[in-house]
């Protein structure tokens, strides 16, 4: 009897575990809100599909589909010429929406009057050239230059289009963040910081300012990722492996179709469709 | 109930002991081996080198090595007295009840996952030190320090608190015979017979504040960068765990980035199994 009841209790377990399809997708915080809530919609209509989102940033996430430990990659940047020989031939690099990476100040920083910089001012104040709010206008006070972990996409997009390399040094930085998450604190918690953020991640209290480009302003909008004016847009992109399994295949054909790009929209960003 | 003959019973338990020592001996293996590369192209000097630039090739520790003996000394220099006086204070001077209650308050603190700990710091810590020492943002080696004091304090707390309890009555009835007031008692009789068992607590807890990550790499702000002066403790700073922590997912297995970090965790684990080593020696033979 005991017998029985304990190789039915396998049997079961084990039709569950076979009816459920696992789907891990790892990498850029900033593709993560919208992957996230997709993934909720989607197990909604599929129960069968569970699909566990996690961040780390681009460079984890290219890491992990290259590793295998992910099904599904997210990235905010271009794959490194590095990553892309690993990736090539192997992995189709879809582009689900486009993003600007927003120069994000303090509030305060904002009210004394830091509405725009110039490309170069923000360079200065990342090499460290340029040390207090009072000399780009502002309120006196020690600017906080936050810079992010080496992988992350919004620093290499951030470093290129500012400081000319995307693995450039930033001599001025005072602190080194992680996820857009950690990042949004920190700002928001300093009454004179700077950092780079995507656009959807801006707040009363973490405000973008606009990039001055030939004497015109131009602010971190979905206005102005659509009209390419703005220097710092980016593609966000998913990973997938092209031995991926059917359901991660769906999942992403899900993101690209309506209910996805219309979660892209909700998040702020631009959708590619 | 199960019946265990004396020679199943030894077979047991030398192969829990085997296996206790096959794993130490795997992991350090493992990372060796690992780190081997790095070391092989760019020698044991890079120890001392101070830019930490990996997509330029650059490998230098001593930033991290500095950031993490400063963040282990301030949490020594707070956690050794307090911790001290605790155990003194439950074991010598307040009733078995109270006694109780501070070994179950010290068991909880033991208990708290790391990563709350640097959420505390984070939500708590780091405003203080923000408003109170007029820092930028509060990240820096003194709040990794305090955090990490904090998270030390249980385990020299408690193992002194066994020491001073393991003090032979005797000896206490010999003290207070002699005449000797309290601190003569403290000072020449129970400190010095409880010291082995102190200085047990304060290496394994040096243990637990190299290799603390979570905690750290929340309140620290990981700039890779020579504190300015090296005493600079109120700016943030970079430990060999937090960069570790930081750097790990993008490391592709296998590369230099990944090999360099491999040697920072080859390097905690040299120092934490010498001073493990250490408490060992130290211990009384009997």
């Amino acid at each position: 009897m005991l017998k029985t009841i304990l190789m039915s209790s396998i049997l079961l377990l084990g039709s569950t575990l076979h009816a459920n399809e696992y789907i891990h997708v790892v990498g850029s915080t900033t593709v993560l809100p919208v992957v996230s809530q997709a993934a909720t919609l989607y197990h909604q209509q599929h129960p069968d599909i569970i699909i566990t989102v996690s961040g780390g940033g681009s460079g984890v996430g290219i890491a992990s589909v290259i590793q295998g430990t992910a099904q599904i990659g997210m990235a905010s940047r271009n794959t490194t010429a590095e990553e892309q020989a690993k990736l090539e031939g192997k992995v189709d690099n879809i582009v689900i929406a486009a993003d600007a990476v927003a120069v994000a100040v303090s509030k305060a920083v904002y009210a004394s009057g830091v509405h725009a910089l110039s490309v170069g001012q923000i360079a200065d104040i990342y090499r460290g050239n340029i040390r207090n709010w009072k000399e780009v206008g502002g309120l006196d006070a020690r600017i906080v230059v936050i810079d992010k972990e080496a992988s992350r996409g919004t620093r290499h997009v951030f470093a290129e289009a500012i400081l000319g390399d995307k693995h450039a040094r930033a001599k001025g930085a005072s602190i080194i963040s992680g996820s857009n998450n950690e990042e949004q604190a920190i700002i928001s918690r300093s009454n004179a910081a700077i950092g780079m953020l995507s656009n959807a991640w801006l707040n009363d209290k973490v405000r973008g300012i606009a990039i001055i480009v030939d004497g015109k302003l131009i602010s971190p909008t979905i206005e102005h990722v659509r009209d390419h004016s703005y220097p710092l847009a980016r593609g966000l992109h998913v990973l997938l492996p092209k031995h991926a399994p059917q359901a991660a295949q769906k999942f992403v054909q899900f993101l690209l179709a309506k209910q996805g790009q219309t979660i892209v929209q909700e998040v702020g960003y631009l959708p590619v469709h | 109930m199960l019946m265990l003959r004396p020679s199943m019973l030894a077979s047991f338990v030398w192969l829990g002991c085997l296996t206790a020592a096959f794993s130490i001996a795997v992991l350090l293996w493992f990372l060796w081996d690992n780190a081997w590369l790095f070391f092989q192209q760019f020698g044991i000097q890079t120890l001392w080198l101070d830019e930490w630039y990996p997509y330029e090739n650059l490998y230098g520790f001593l930033p991290a090595i500095t950031g993490t003996a400063w963040a282990l000394l301030i949490a020594l220099l707070i956690a050794i007295p307090c911790g001290l006086a605790a155990a003194i204070v439950s074991s010598e001077i307040v009733s078995s009840t109270w006694q109780a209650w501070i070994r179950l308050s010290m068991e909880v603190l033991a208990g708290i996952p790391s990563v709350v700990y640097g959420l505390i710091g984070l939500w708590l810590l780091l405003p203080l030190l923000q408003s109170q020492l007029n820092l930028l943002t509060g990240h820096s080696l003194l709040a990794a320090g305090l955090i990490l004091s904090l998270m030390i304090l249980p385990t020299i707390m408690l193992m002194a608190q066994d020491a001073l309890q393991g003090v032979a009555p005797e000896q206490r009835e010999a003290a207070k015979l002699l005449g000797l007031n309290w601190n003569q008692q403290l000072l020449r009789i129970l400190l010095p017979q409880a010291w082995p068992g102190i200085r047990s607590g304060i290496l394994l807890a040096v243990g637990r504040g190299l290799g603390e990550t979570m905690a750290v790499m929340l309140v620290v702000g990981s700039l890779d960068r020579m504190p300015q002066p090296f005493y600079n403790i109120l700016e943030p700073a970079q430990t060999l765990t937090s960069r570790i922590g930081r750097e790990m997912g993008e490391a592709a297995f296998g590369s230099l980035h990944f090999s360099a970090l491999m040697a920072c965790g080859l390097i905690l684990a040299i120092v934490a199994v010498f001073f493990s080593f250490s408490a060992q020696k130290m211990r009384p033979s009997t």
